[in-house]
């Protein structure tokens, strides 16, 4: 079989292994665990939750 | 070898200040800074090629409706400027920006700073190199017919490189962050930068290195056209929209649980979806009907994101008058929801014999990479470039005018050439009908739609207009001395 198809075979199975792995992985990690914690992720002690950012609009001092 | 040791190794091998370690985890301020150069690289050259690829899409606007325009101009075939519209705006604009937010947002959540940015800043100038040399390939006539993958095989060597350099250091990044868990963008910005090396390196190696022979070629051509929307700008655009909307109104999404499940059922039912493109095609009826039922499964994704973005902005509808950032990706979200079920409509058979080979494919286009995907960028951009610039936008008014004219002006191309080209579909399908009737029939929509193409440009020259003006303000202390030397004396202005 030519290296050609080898690669291609190789690529279709590749993706869905990699899938697996990373679901297995973030199972493993707790990832999947306690998920609404994970929701305020982006935010921080610079910029709480509850905190609007991006105000820019509706100024008219510009 | 386990997860520490590794972030260890690598903090030991790459330059600069990974984490402040001891003293805790490192500023906003520090981590905007270090993505600067490279994030104001991928968006200020994926500007450029916006206005370039928006001016070749009028020209071949006007060509459909004007046959006669630039008809002396060899080098301006229809043929050659649509595909030069699609390659710059899809590969130099839309997925520079894309690279350039995900940059930015993975070093946001993983809360570290940008390891090494002149690194993927040397991988921008070999990416736009790659674009460049297969943009003048295609006015050179070696486009390879086809579709989004036109460029010349010796240009997208460069390209792969360069982005698999980018995708490496995205990954890098991810490896050394400090905050632990993960945010749902996370889990679409590093399958989107997987995705897309793959879905490209598959595509090309089987069209263009080692080609495959008759209706696979086309199979092939549809699974990764149709992916590069679902599994490279789909993602992208999503991680964008699950970060910008919780951090301007303050609020976490509404659903986090239902994002989870929205991430992986895209990820299990998105790659298959290609072929509905391919209805009434020489195909094996089964591979066609995989994909149609696949393209319905995209629903349990589409209407967990729909239910999240749209169930958070409850409430916070009035954030929308204050927020550039919140109107662009509120609006690119709900985009997102039409196209999708537009999307899946179009995949039925009954559908598809209506509507495939008319105008309401190209609005489905536009609506999926402009009225979503765009539009998201956008607003990320809005909300970027002030925090790594260290300066406000310098006009509202610019502003106003890039949203009212990307607003209007896609809703002037989507709605009108969707239901024309619905009946375009009902006149073909009807023998009775001469073929240049439905011609005829079809020419006020697409003049139509270079009014459209106008309004968007108008919107995306000020866009253009308010960035330029906000890296003047950036250089300004740098020029101040500049000029004080060249007048010799003191400055009493402020340099304007």
């Amino acid at each position: 079989m030519p290296v050609i198809r080898l690669i291609q075979i190789g690529s279709v199975l590749l993706l869905p292994i990699a899938g697996l792995l990373a679901l297995r992985w973030a199972m493993r990690a707790g990832q999947m665990a306690r998920l609404e914690g994970a929701a305020s992720l982006p935010f921080d002690l610079e910029e709480p939750e509850g905190r609007m950012t991006d105000q820019i609009l509706g100024d008219n001092r510009r | 070898m386990s997860s520490t040791s590794a972030t260890k190794s690598l903090q030991a091998i790459l330059p600069g200040d990974v984490s402040k370690g001891s003293d805790g985890p490192p500023s906003l301020a520090e981590i905007d800074a270090s993505c600067r150069v490279p994030v104001l690289s991928f968006f200020l050259s994926g500007l450029a090629w916006l206005l370039l690829g928006t001016a070749f899409a009028l020209v071949a606007s006007i060509k459909l409706h004007q046959p006669s325009f630039l008809a002396g101009q060899e080098w301006l075939t229809f043929g050659t400027v649509r595909t030069v519209h699609l390659n710059t705006v899809v590969f130099g604009f839309a997925s520079q920006t894309a690279i350039g937010v995900s940059i930015w947002l993975m070093c946001r959540l993983c809360r570290v700073p940008l390891v090494a940015p002149g690194v993927v800043a040397v991988a921008n100038l070999f990416y736009n190199l790659g674009l460049l040399i297969g943009v003048v390939g295609i006015f050179a006539g070696d486009s390879t017919g086809i579709e989004w993958l036109e460029m010349p095989r010796y240009a997208t060597p460069i390209l792969f490189a360069s982005y698999s350099l980018i995708a490496v250091w995205t990954i890098i990044t991810f490896r050394l962050r400090t905050e632990r868990r993960l945010y749902v963008s996370q889990w679409y910005l590093l399958a989107a930068v997987i995705w897309f090396p793959w879905a490209y390196g598959t595509a090309q190696v089987m069209l263009l290195i080692e080609p495959v022979r008759g209706v696979v070629q086309s199979t092939v051509q549809w699974w990764f056209t149709h992916n590069l929307l679902g599994l490279w700008f789909t993602p992208v655009g999503l991680a964008a929209i699950y970060y910008f909307i919780p951090k301007v109104t303050g609020r976490p999404i509404y659903n986090y649980a239902l994002s989870v499940v929205g991430f992986w059922s895209l990820a299990l039912f998105s790659n298959w979806n290609g072929l509905h493109h391919l209805v009434g095609g020489p195909l094996p009826a089964w591979m066609i009907t995989v994909s149609v039922a696949t393209s319905v499964m995209m629903l349990i994704p589409v209407l967990a994101a729909a239910i999240n973005h749209h169930g958070t902005m409850i409430g916070n509808l009035g954030h929308l008058r204050q927020s550039p950032t919140l109107r662009f990706v509120v609006f690119g979200a709900v985009a997102y929801t039409l196209a999708s079920l537009q999307g899946i409509l179009s995949s039925l058979r009954s559908f598809s014999e209506v509507a495939h080979f008319t105008h309401h494919t190209v609005a489905h286009a536009h609506l999926g990479l402009y009225a979503f995907f765009s539009m998201v960028m956008f607003g990320a951009i809005y909300y970027i470039l002030p925090r790594v610039t260290q300066q406000q936008w310098p006009s509202n008014g610019l502003i106003s005018i890039h949203f009212w004219g990307a607003a209007l002006g896609i809703l002037l191309y989507v709605v009108p050439l969707g239901l024309a080209g619905l009946q375009q579909g009902r006149l073909l399908n009807n023998a009775s009908v001469p073929f240049l009737d439905v011609v005829r029939f079809t020419l006020p929509w697409l003049q139509l739609r270079t009014v459209a193409g106008l309004l968007l440009g108008l919107g995306q020259l000020a866009f253009v207009v308010n960035v330029g003006w906000l890296l003047l303000r950036m250089l300004e202390p740098l020029r101040k001395p500049v000029i004080q030397i060249l007048s010799g004396g003191e400055i009493t202005s402020t340099g304007k």
